[in-house]
């Protein structure tokens, strides 16, 4: 006993060390679940609170370039109201239930908080549970993908950016419509890999990369990037380089998507899968 | 009870400033200076090795939740701490005059401060980056911007130290 008490008391700092660092661990590998990451709700309040005040003043620098993207955005959904109306007065259906067709919702939010320079980079928003984020909404910006929203508190949410080593997204090339699997491999910012297409697909340089809204977080077609031309090959498939569309160091103001019907198609999935 | 007062406020002032400034910085992803690591460097040489390792832990926590990093920095941190008084202990040219004080670059010298600084920092952002991707599968990329980024915080720390009021 008495041995095995000057043992501890000998290796009391290399006992603290292994302990303290076992602690760390835990921590690492319980937030690598990113569900758990809301029992951080408290910090997060607290951090997405000072971090909107830091946003506030960063952000009035920045006014004319927002200001600019919204006038574009604003034009291109001009014309495509325009486009709709023309088309449909001729053909009118008396439509009782507006909600009936509707699958996707949108909701403007602005980003309080983000970073590129990580392996694992994630985007604080400004809206929280009482907006009616929850968990699995898609994130995009105006020019295109962003990231997938993965811890609620009441005010903000979180959201896995596109440029995170988790991040995967199932993106298709627009033109053949062969789909493969979008991630990010830690290196620049402006560029993602589509991995998983065939070797017989033909590739051009520009090529539109897109959701394939399998996933039924972001609605099919929406813009994710371009290629590049360059492509790695290994095994069956071959990866390419993709652009992205979406600038991530000006990220200011962003949607995010829910999906009204996601629960009945995950739901009929898994039961087809049983 | 003053030196207590005194650190408190350094910490304070070393995070605000990683937080606020150092964070965003970006350099092509390459270049990710933790200048807080200087808490650790500059804590007396008296310091008992528990304490050390619960103020690392400390640090590592702070910055871990206000970085939305769950445990990364906590644990480079803590391998900071554990290694600073065996970096020390190698690396004792000069006499230590009062174990009271604090290491910095005008009283042990700005070569011995360097060597000091270096080592911790590179062995604090070696465990940092690799904990953070988790995987040796970027070996050569994790470790360039392990290289860069030490660099880049070693200038930092030694900068603040030379214009740290001397006491």
């Amino acid at each position: 006993m008495r041995s095995l008490l000057n043992f501890l008391l000998r290796f009391k700092t290399l006992i603290l060390f292994l302990i303290l660092e076992a602690v760390a661990l835990v921590m690492i590998s319980s937030s690598h679940n990113y569900h758990q990451t809301i029992a951080y709700g408290a910090a997060r309040s607290i951090t997405g609170f000072v971090a909107k005040k830091i946003d506030k003043g960063e952000n009035y620098f920045r006014l004319k370039k927002i200001n600019d993207e919204l006038l574009d955005e604003n034009l291109t959904l001009h014309r495509r109201l325009e486009q709709l109306t023309s088309s449909q007065a001729d053909t009118i259906i008396p439509v009782t239930d507006s909600l009936s067709g509707e699958t996707y919702t949108y909701m403007n939010a602005r980003v309080i908080n983000n970073s590129v320079n990580k392996q694992k980079n994630f985007i604080t928003l400004d809206k929280g549970s009482k907006d009616g984020v929850v968990n699995g909404m898609g994130v995009a910006s105006s020019t295109g993908v962003a990231g997938i929203v993965v811890g609620v508190s009441r005010n903000y949410s979180v959201a896995m950016s596109l440029l995170n080593a988790d991040f995967r997204l199932s993106a298709s090339i627009e033109r053949n419509n062969y789909f493969g699997s979008l991630t990010w491999d830690g290196g620049s910012y402006r560029y993602a890999k589509l991995s998983e297409i065939p070797h017989h697909v033909s590739i051009r340089e520009g090529d539109t990369v897109v959701t394939s809204g399998y996933s039924a977080i972001f609605p099919a077609g929406l813009m994710a990037g371009t290629l590049t031309g360059e492509q790695t090959k290994g095994g069956d498939f071959i990866s390419l380089n993709v652009l992205l569309s979406t600038d991530f160091k000006k990220l200011t103001n962003v949607y995010i998507i829910g999906n009204l019907k996601r629960e009945e198609q995950q739901k009929i999935e898994e039961e087809a899968v049983k | 009870m003053n030196s207590i007062l005194r650190y408190t406020g350094v910490f304070i002032l070393l995070i605000t400033l990683q937080l606020l400034i150092f964070n965003n910085i970006e350099f092509s992803g390459y270049v990710n200076p933790y200048v807080y690591v200087m808490f650790i460097l500059i804590l007396p040489f008296s310091i008992p090795s528990w304490l050390l390792l619960l103020l690392s832990f400390l640090t590592g926590l702070v910055v871990d939740l206000f970085s939305g990093t769950m445990g990364v920095h906590t644990f480079a941190t803590v391998m900071a701490g554990f290694v600073r008084p065996w970096i020390i202990s190698l690396n004792v040219t000069a006499e230590v005059a009062d174990p009271d004080l604090s290491p910095s670059s005008h009283r042990n010298g700005i070569w011995w401060f360097f060597i000091y600084t270096i080592t911790v920092v590179f062995i604090h952002h070696l465990t940092l980056f690799f904990i953070e991707i988790f995987s040796f599968t970027h070996f050569f990329h994790t470790l360039l911007r392990v290289i860069l980024s030490t660099a880049v915080t070693t200038f930092f720390i030694i900068i603040f130290d030379l214009i740290r009021p001397r006491r």
